[in-house]
């Protein structure tokens, strides 16, 4: 017995030092998404982007050392993120956490902060976002922002007067009801009513009547995942004739390509796939010839944000400091703005973004800029 | 107006309500299993269907018909080789029941992988609502309306004019009594969960093409069939019908003063009205078709 247990022990001291000797050959980062369950699609999209930003990290060797990425499951579940970044903190010491959704954004920000672990999001966009934690970064528009953008399209351009708003009741969706009841008025239109449905629900056909009651011009779709397109969908088959209108959250490929997402106006941070500078050609090019189809602005948000957090590495090794999260952090406030693909990404004080934005229409299920 | 729309709207999810129900209250009411992977047979038949016209590019009558077979197959397949072998070494009622739920987790973990966790849905003129007098009305719709009473009469038939359907009625008062009168309770058991299956097709296919699947589905498919249970009382089957036919216009119902968000409270406060203040539901409790 005592033999089996001294082999046991010696087997994992060799593995843990093993471990440590791996993790200083190489930097190595945290990204926490949703791999599985209802919003796996996103968890998907956000992992390809991110190990293409590292391929082509590695691949400059910029870097003294390689970058690494430990991708942990977060189910876009509150609970289960504070589990896995806890594991990402304490058993891979990662200095910077990748993630995304509001829930779970909201959920780890406090460990990032008590950790000194930088945590970048690059896909929720709830408000409240902002200020969330001095280790707490967006590189995504924040919703308020984007339908602050989104208001004078649809006033000047589509003609719009009157907005119905169906939206999922969380703090993503409570902040577009806010700002378009605010600005709505400003832009000469009227939120003429709004629709909370809850994230368990998938008969939409009786809210498709409240919908058609309010003579909307045009419906704004607060929502995200795959009841999006059953809402879409649902509305259509409904007699629900006038435009969906949205903000970045209409970007999942899945409603793109479905018939239910044609003729969707929405707004997100530019991406001009055909610009003709160096880093938006390496993007888009490697993006088709390694996934074989088009990449999403969620794709150049992780994308962006693995780069940066490469940049701050390499101006550390510059200065001669060590790699840490409180380091890493220091420097991004220190240098804030950064080129990235789609143009120049500035960085507020409270951990919001500036980027540029455009109007996209969905249009024979491909994504068109219209402005 | 808004009013009418709604019952209507109503109408057509109690009648997808009342079918679901109606299979789960089968197999609950003649075997007294509670059936959880009820929602993964509806996932099954879902998935089944959508294959066969978007992935295979059958017809819409041989996809129906797949669904028909694969649902019929696996209700088989889970009273032969779970519930039954579960029963033999004396399984207690919960035995069978987390049984039931792990292999309702396993259909749902096996869907996932090969279909992916995303959204599915099968595209038809059918589900499209045209304005007929201020109403909107889709024709699936009125297939859906019109097939579940016409299912609901031939199962009338079935439980009281058919000597298996009378066995099946005897099996849900007095196990014991249907082997002293020489029938097998073991074939009757199959029966019934294979009869339960069936009654899930027609509300996978209809919802396959007018809200989508996914591999989560079968939860709700459960609790609304559960309730529906509940709310009709435990044993009748007219009573599971008519109690997701209540839901379905309920929830519906709601929406005319309520916000939306409020439909799954409305289900539950139904349910929690009828535990508290009609314990045995609106049909009682012994099995009366």
């Amino acid at each position: 017995m005592n033999l089996v247990i001294r082999t046991l022990s010696a087997a994992a001291m060799s593995l843990a030092v093993g471990g440590q000797a791996m993790a200083q050959d190489a930097y190595d980062i945290g990204a926490l998404f949703p791999l599985s369950g209802h919003t796996a699609a996103f968890g998907e999209m956000y992992r390809s982007a991110t190990s293409l930003a590292v391929e082509h990290i590695n691949a400059d060797k910029f870097l003294d050392k390689p970058l690494t990425v430990t991708f942990e499951d977060s189910q876009a579940q509150a609970q289960t993120a504070v589990v896995a970044m806890n594991k990402l903190v304490r058993v891979a010491q990662v200095p910077v956490v990748l993630t995304g959704f509001s829930a779970v954004s909201k959920a780890i920000a406090p460990l990032g902060e008590r950790d000194e672990v930088l945590v970048i999001n690059g896909g929720a966009s709830s408000p409240d976002l902002a200020g969330l934690s001095p280790y707490f970064y967006n590189v995504i528009p924040l919703a308020n922002d984007e339908v602050k953008t989104l208001l004078p399209y649809l006033a000047e351009e589509m003609g719009a007067r009157k907005i119905a708003l169906v939206y999922v009741d969380d703090p993503l969706g409570q902040a577009v009801v806010e700002t378009l009841g605010e600005d709505a008025p400003k832009n000469g239109m009227e939120l003429a009513g709004s629709f909370a449905i809850s994230s368990s629900t998938s008969q939409f056909a009786s809210i498709a009547a409240r919908v058609r009651q309010t003579g909307a011009d045009a419906v704004f779709l607060a929502y995200f995942g795959q009841q999006l397109i059953s809402l879409a969908k649902q509305l259509r088959d409904a007699g629900v004739e006038v435009p969906f209108v949205g903000i970045s959250t209409i970007g999942d490929p899945n409603f793109i390509a479905d018939p239910a997402g044609e003729g969707t106006i929405y707004v997100s941070q530019k991406t001009d796939w055909g610009a003709d500078d160096a880093l938006t050609r390496r993007f888009v090019d490697g993006y088709r010839e390694q996934f074989g189809k088009e990449p999403t602005p969620y794709d150049a948000n992780y994308y962006n944000a693995t780069m940066i957090v490469a940049k701050v590495i390499d101006e550390l090794e510059s200065d001669g400091l060590e790699v840490t999260g409180k380091a890493i952090r220091d420097k991004l406030a220190e240098i804030r703005s950064f080129r990235v693909v789609g143009g120049e990404l500035e960085f507020h004080d409270d951990g919001t973004v500036t980027v540029p934005s455009q109007i996209n229409l969905i249009e024979n299920r491909a994504v068109r800029v219209v402005q | 107006m808004l009013l009418l729309q709604l019952l209507l709207d109503g109408i057509q999810s109690g009648a997808v309500y009342a079918l679901m129900a109606v299979g789960f209250a089968i197999v609950f009411g003649m075997t007294r299993i509670f059936h959880y992977s009820h929602g993964a047979t509806y996932l099954i038949a879902g998935y089944g269907f959508y294959a066969c016209t978007s992935v295979f590019g059958l017809p819409w009558y041989l996809s129906v018909l797949a669904a028909i077979v694969l649902s019929a197959g696996f209700g088989a397949l889970v009273q032969l080789l779970v519930y039954r072998p579960v029963q033999r070494d004396a399984g207690s009622f919960f035995t069978v029941f987390v049984a039931s739920f792990g292999v309702g987790v396993v259909v749902e973990n096996l869907l996932a992988m090969m279909f992916g966790s995303g959204f599915l849905s099968v595209t038809s003129p059918l589900s499209r609502a045209q304005p007929i007098m201020g109403l909107y009305i889709s024709q699936l719709g009125m297939i859906i309306v019109g097939t579940a009473p016409l299912i609901f009469l031939a199962l009338n038939y079935f439980f009281d004019r058919t000597s298996v359907g009378l066995a099946l009625r005897g099996l849900a008062d007095n196990p014991d009594l249907v082997t002293v009168y020489g029938l097998s309770a073991k074939s009757l058991f199959l029966i019934a969960l294979v009869l339960g299956s069936l009654l899930v097709v027609p509300a996978a296919v209809f919802q396959t093409i007018t809200a989508g699947l996914t591999p989560s589905a079968g939860h709700r498919v459960m609790l609304i069939s559960l309730a529906a249970t509940i709310i009709g009382g435990i044993g009748s089957l007219r009573g599971a019908g008519l109690g997701g036919l209540l839901l379905g216009v309920a929830e519906s119902l709601s929406f005319w003063r309520l916000p939306a968000g409020w439909s799954d409270a409305v289900t539950f406060l139904i349910l929690l009205a009828f535990i508290l203040l009609r314990p045995s539901g609106l049909l009682g409790q012994k099995v009366r078709v």
